[in-house]
């Protein structure tokens, strides 16, 4: 069974020029570790476009329209890191942590996710991080809740 | 204290956009709104992370609570707003 946090898909000295180039960035990983079509990219720039992803502490969570769903080949995660920070309409973003999901089922995975957001010294971590490990250990529990 | 139960309307739960939605309008609201699910401890309904955490599902009953001035008004628009599949519509 394939991972949902793939280590290929944690990027951490990423560099953009605003906030669709970091979502651009975000779906070019996706496609890359070949959990969705190229298609998926313009699904989650129009995604965007509706209403921010922004979460909150520093983090935003790029994902694709509902339309878009047909373009996801399997559940999965990545996290880029833009240690200058990106403007996220007026937000400061350092990490996104992109999704590429088939079914209905991100509710759990957007609380897993939020409740160590909400733990301000792993939001902080997850923020200053440099090492894949650091990010893996952090979210792995995400991956753990969503599986349950 | 003002108090109203809904269920949560749309299709796939309380994820993203309607989450997005929801908090930005009790950020408007003119006073302090929790919301909870069961007996779960309140949380401020302008928190999107809180809100997100909550991981309501469509169906799920959530609680949410206010006091002072315009509590009522606000809590039976935010009512709505959560029992309406804010999913629908979109693509």
């Amino acid at each position: 069974m394939s991972e949902l946090l793939d280590r290929r898909a944690v990027r951490l000295g990423e560099k953009t020029d605003g906030r669709d180039g970091a979502i651009r960035r975000c779906g070019e990983v996706l496609v890359e570790i070949g959990a969705a079509e190229p298609g998926y990219i313009d699904a989650m720039l129009a995604r965007e476009q509706s209403i921010s992803t922004y979460v909150g502490e520093g983090v935003a969570i790029p994902h694709g329209t509902l339309a878009g769903k047909d373009l996801v080949k399997r559940d999965a995660l990545a996290v880029l890191r833009f240690p200058e920070t990106v403007d996220w309409d007026g937000e400061p973003v350092t990490v996104c942590v992109a999704i590429a999901a088939k079914g209905d089922g991100h509710v759990e995975l957007l609380a897993a996710l939020a409740e160590v957001l909400l733990d301000e010294n792993q939001a902080r971590e997850l923020r200053e991080a440099t090492d894949p490990d650091t990010v893996i250990r952090l979210l792995g529990s995400i991956q753990e809740e969503v599986e349950q | 204290m003002p108090t109203r139960t809904a269920t949560v309307g749309s299709a796939s739960g309380l994820h993203a956009r309607p989450a997005k939605i929801f908090v930005e309008a009790a950020a408007k609201a003119p006073v302090k709104v929790t919301i909870r699910v069961g007996d779960r401890k309140p949380v401020p309904a302008k928190s999107m992370l809180s809100v997100l955490a909550l991981g309501a599902k469509q169906g799920t009953e959530v609680v949410l609570e206010a006091e002072g001035d315009g509590a009522d008004e606000a809590l039976d628009s935010l009512a709505e707003l959560l029992a309406t599949d804010l999913d629908a519509g979109h693509v």
